[in-house]
Protein backbone atom coordinates (compact mmCIF):
# COMPACT_ATOMS: atom_id res chain seq x y z
CA UNK A 1 0.00 0.00 0.00
CA UNK A 2 1.45 3.79 -1.17
CA UNK A 3 1.19 5.82 1.76
CA UNK A 4 2.41 9.62 2.24
CA UNK A 5 3.08 12.07 5.24
CA UNK A 6 3.56 15.49 4.26
CA UNK A 7 4.74 18.83 6.14
CA UNK A 8 4.84 22.47 5.00
CA UNK A 9 7.96 24.53 6.89
CA UNK A 10 8.50 28.43 6.54
CA UNK A 11 11.77 28.79 4.99
CA UNK A 12 14.09 29.54 7.77
CA UNK A 13 16.73 27.77 8.96
CA UNK A 14 15.67 27.26 11.97
CA UNK A 15 12.92 25.22 10.74
CA UNK A 16 15.58 22.35 9.31
CA UNK A 17 15.50 20.89 12.61
CA UNK A 18 11.65 20.33 11.77
CA UNK A 19 12.33 18.61 8.94
CA UNK A 20 15.20 16.44 10.23
CA UNK A 21 13.34 15.51 12.72
CA UNK A 22 10.13 14.32 10.98
CA UNK A 23 12.30 12.53 8.71
CA UNK A 24 13.34 10.64 11.47
CA UNK A 25 9.99 9.70 12.95
CA UNK A 26 8.73 8.89 9.22
CA UNK A 27 11.74 6.98 8.58
CA UNK A 28 11.73 4.48 11.73
CA UNK A 29 7.85 4.53 11.15
CA UNK A 30 8.50 2.30 8.11
CA UNK A 31 11.54 0.65 9.31
CA UNK A 32 14.56 2.24 7.50
CA UNK A 33 17.99 1.11 8.70
CA UNK A 34 19.81 3.32 10.98
CA UNK A 35 23.09 4.27 8.37
CA UNK A 36 20.60 5.18 5.80
CA UNK A 37 17.88 6.97 8.02
CA UNK A 38 21.18 9.42 8.67
CA UNK A 39 22.01 9.84 5.25
CA UNK A 40 18.34 10.42 4.26
CA UNK A 41 18.24 12.97 6.36
CA UNK A 42 21.43 14.84 5.77
CA UNK A 43 20.29 14.35 2.10
CA UNK A 44 16.52 16.00 2.76
CA UNK A 45 18.35 18.97 5.43
CA UNK A 46 20.79 19.46 2.20
CA UNK A 47 17.81 19.54 -0.65
CA UNK A 48 15.99 22.49 1.66
CA UNK A 49 18.98 24.30 2.67
CA UNK A 50 19.52 24.51 -1.23
CA UNK A 51 15.78 25.85 -1.20
CA UNK A 52 16.53 28.87 1.45
CA UNK A 53 19.56 29.89 -0.30
CA UNK A 54 18.79 29.27 -4.11
CA UNK A 55 15.56 29.24 -5.12
CA UNK A 56 14.10 31.57 -2.29
CA UNK A 57 17.45 33.47 -1.91
CA UNK A 58 17.61 33.91 1.31
CA UNK A 59 13.91 34.90 1.84
CA UNK A 60 12.96 32.98 5.31
CA UNK A 61 9.09 33.79 4.49
CA UNK A 62 8.20 31.78 1.89
CA UNK A 63 6.99 28.13 2.39
CA UNK A 64 8.51 24.52 1.75
CA UNK A 65 6.56 21.84 1.45
CA UNK A 66 7.87 18.32 1.94
CA UNK A 67 6.15 15.01 1.23
CA UNK A 68 7.45 11.58 2.18
CA UNK A 69 6.07 8.26 0.49
CA UNK A 70 7.36 4.43 0.69
CA UNK A 71 6.03 1.71 -0.61
CA UNK A 72 7.69 -1.83 -0.48
CA UNK A 73 10.05 -0.42 -3.09
CA UNK A 74 10.53 2.76 -3.07
CA UNK A 75 11.10 5.54 -0.65
CA UNK A 76 10.04 8.65 -2.54
CA UNK A 77 10.54 12.64 -1.01
CA UNK A 78 8.89 15.59 -3.35
CA UNK A 79 10.24 18.91 -2.07
CA UNK A 80 8.14 21.98 -3.37
CA UNK A 81 8.82 25.55 -3.02
CA UNK A 82 7.29 28.41 -5.57
CA UNK A 83 10.96 30.55 -5.87
CA UNK A 84 13.36 30.60 -8.66
CA UNK A 85 13.69 28.10 -11.09
CA UNK A 86 16.51 25.97 -10.33
CA UNK A 87 19.54 26.34 -12.15
CA UNK A 88 21.44 23.48 -13.55
CA UNK A 89 24.75 24.02 -11.73
CA UNK A 90 22.46 22.75 -8.77
CA UNK A 91 22.56 19.52 -9.58
CA UNK A 92 27.02 19.83 -9.84
CA UNK A 93 28.35 20.98 -6.78
CA UNK A 94 32.25 21.05 -6.71
CA UNK A 95 34.80 18.02 -7.28
CA UNK A 96 35.46 16.65 -3.74
CA UNK A 97 39.05 17.24 -4.35
CA UNK A 98 38.72 20.98 -4.87
CA UNK A 99 38.66 21.49 -1.61
CA UNK A 100 36.61 25.03 -0.67
CA UNK A 101 33.47 26.24 1.10
CA UNK A 102 30.36 25.46 -0.47
CA UNK A 103 29.43 22.48 -3.23
CA UNK A 104 29.09 19.55 -0.69
CA UNK A 105 25.24 19.21 -0.64
CA UNK A 106 24.73 17.89 -3.59
CA UNK A 107 27.05 15.24 -3.30
CA UNK A 108 24.84 14.27 0.09
CA UNK A 109 21.49 14.46 -1.73
CA UNK A 110 23.40 11.97 -4.48
CA UNK A 111 24.96 9.74 -2.32
CA UNK A 112 21.89 8.33 -0.66
CA UNK A 113 18.83 8.71 -3.39
CA UNK A 114 19.13 6.95 -6.82
CA UNK A 115 16.51 8.90 -8.49
CA UNK A 116 17.00 13.02 -8.34
CA UNK A 117 15.01 14.90 -10.86
CA UNK A 118 12.74 17.98 -11.14
CA UNK A 119 9.14 17.82 -12.36
CA UNK A 120 9.45 19.93 -15.63
CA UNK A 121 5.83 20.10 -15.45
CA UNK A 122 5.71 22.76 -12.31
CA UNK A 123 5.17 25.85 -13.59
CA UNK A 124 6.25 28.10 -10.61
CA UNK A 125 8.73 27.07 -8.33
CA UNK A 126 10.34 24.17 -8.10
CA UNK A 127 9.38 20.22 -7.41
CA UNK A 128 12.35 17.80 -6.65
CA UNK A 129 11.45 14.29 -6.55
CA UNK A 130 13.91 12.19 -4.92
CA UNK A 131 13.51 8.25 -4.60
CA UNK A 132 16.01 5.58 -3.28
CA UNK A 133 15.34 2.17 -4.09
CA UNK A 134 14.80 -0.38 -0.83
CA UNK A 135 15.84 -3.52 -0.57
CA UNK A 136 13.28 -5.90 -0.27
CA UNK A 137 13.07 -8.23 2.33
CA UNK A 138 12.41 -11.96 1.03
CA UNK B 1 23.87 24.13 19.01
CA UNK B 2 25.61 25.70 21.84
CA UNK B 3 29.13 27.19 22.06
CA UNK B 4 31.80 26.94 24.81
CA UNK B 5 34.63 28.96 24.57
CA UNK B 6 37.65 27.87 26.88
CA UNK B 7 41.30 27.54 27.45
CA UNK B 8 43.71 24.48 27.26
CA UNK B 9 47.23 24.99 29.06
CA UNK B 10 47.18 28.13 27.58
CA UNK B 11 45.60 27.74 23.60
CA UNK B 12 41.54 28.15 22.43
CA UNK B 13 39.30 25.53 22.27
CA UNK B 14 36.01 26.10 20.91
CA UNK B 15 33.52 22.99 22.85
CA UNK B 16 30.66 22.73 20.68
CA UNK B 17 27.11 20.72 21.31
CA UNK B 18 24.09 20.03 19.26
CA UNK B 19 23.51 20.18 15.64
CA UNK B 20 25.87 22.49 13.82
CA UNK B 21 23.29 23.37 10.35
CA UNK B 22 22.69 26.08 8.03
CA UNK B 23 20.37 27.93 10.96
CA UNK B 24 23.49 27.71 13.54
CA UNK B 25 26.84 27.76 11.55
CA UNK B 26 26.40 31.48 11.41
CA UNK B 27 26.95 31.96 14.94
CA UNK B 28 30.09 29.44 14.76
CA UNK B 29 31.43 31.52 11.90
CA UNK B 30 31.35 34.67 13.89
CA UNK B 31 33.01 33.21 16.86
CA UNK B 32 35.74 31.31 14.70
CA UNK B 33 36.09 34.47 12.50
CA UNK B 34 36.99 36.40 15.93
CA UNK B 35 39.99 34.46 16.69
CA UNK B 36 40.83 33.95 13.55
CA UNK B 37 41.07 38.21 13.21
CA UNK B 38 43.64 37.29 16.08
CA UNK B 39 45.20 35.11 14.65
CA UNK B 40 45.21 32.63 17.20
CA UNK B 41 48.07 30.10 16.23
CA UNK B 42 46.44 27.01 17.25
CA UNK B 43 42.40 26.72 17.86
CA UNK B 44 41.05 23.37 19.35
CA UNK B 45 37.55 22.48 18.66
CA UNK B 46 35.83 19.97 20.64
CA UNK B 47 33.65 17.99 18.46
CA UNK B 48 32.36 15.66 22.00
CA UNK B 49 28.85 16.97 21.76
CA UNK B 50 27.96 17.48 18.65
CA UNK B 51 25.52 15.48 17.53
CA UNK B 52 24.89 16.70 13.55
CA UNK B 53 26.35 18.43 10.98
CA UNK B 54 25.92 19.53 7.34
CA UNK B 55 27.61 21.13 4.55
CA UNK B 56 26.83 24.84 6.00
CA UNK B 57 28.75 23.49 8.54
CA UNK B 58 31.64 21.66 7.52
CA UNK B 59 31.87 24.59 5.00
CA UNK B 60 32.41 26.98 7.96
CA UNK B 61 35.47 24.82 9.07
CA UNK B 62 36.75 25.09 5.63
CA UNK B 63 36.89 28.75 5.93
CA UNK B 64 37.79 28.96 9.03
CA UNK B 65 40.60 26.39 7.72
CA UNK B 66 42.25 28.39 4.95
CA UNK B 67 42.04 31.32 6.80
CA UNK B 68 44.33 29.79 9.78
CA UNK B 69 46.72 28.62 7.37
CA UNK B 70 46.95 31.96 5.48
CA UNK B 71 48.90 33.04 8.65
CA UNK B 72 50.62 29.88 9.87
CA UNK B 73 47.70 28.94 12.29
CA UNK B 74 46.25 25.14 13.21
CA UNK B 75 42.63 24.65 13.36
CA UNK B 76 42.66 20.92 15.15
CA UNK B 77 39.76 18.74 15.65
CA UNK B 78 38.86 16.38 18.46
CA UNK B 79 36.92 13.93 20.09
CA UNK B 80 34.76 13.30 16.50
CA UNK B 81 31.56 11.20 16.70
CA UNK B 82 32.01 8.26 14.66
CA UNK B 83 28.88 9.68 12.25
CA UNK B 84 30.29 13.02 11.75
CA UNK B 85 34.27 11.37 10.99
CA UNK B 86 32.26 9.07 8.47
CA UNK B 87 31.01 12.07 6.69
CA UNK B 88 34.62 13.82 6.84
CA UNK B 89 36.01 10.55 5.17
CA UNK B 90 33.23 10.79 2.31
CA UNK B 91 33.83 14.36 1.89
CA UNK B 92 37.78 13.87 1.87
CA UNK B 93 38.08 16.76 4.18
CA UNK B 94 39.34 13.81 6.43
CA UNK B 95 42.87 14.45 5.12
CA UNK B 96 42.54 18.09 4.70
CA UNK B 97 41.62 18.70 8.35
CA UNK B 98 43.23 17.57 11.38
CA UNK B 99 41.50 15.30 13.81
CA UNK B 100 42.59 13.47 16.41
CA UNK B 101 41.44 11.35 19.16
CA UNK B 102 41.48 13.56 22.05
CA UNK B 103 42.47 16.70 23.10
CA UNK B 104 46.17 15.53 24.43
CA UNK B 105 47.03 13.72 21.12
CA UNK B 106 45.98 17.13 19.98
CA UNK B 107 47.92 19.26 21.96
CA UNK B 108 50.73 16.50 21.57
CA UNK B 109 50.87 16.80 17.40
Amino acid sequence: MKESVGITIPSHPKYLSVVRKTTDAVGKLYGLPEPDLEDIKLAIDEACSNVIKHAYGGDETKKIVVKYTITKKRFKVIIEDSGFKAQIEFMQGRSLNDVRPGGLGIHFIRRVFDGLKFDERKKKGNRLILSKTLQVKE
Amino acid sequence: MNIELSEYKGKKIIALSGDVDMHSSPVLRDELMVLVKKKVPALFIDFNKVSYIDSSGIATFVEGLKSMKSYGGRLQFFGVPPRIMEIFNFSKLDKVFEIYGNIEDAFNS
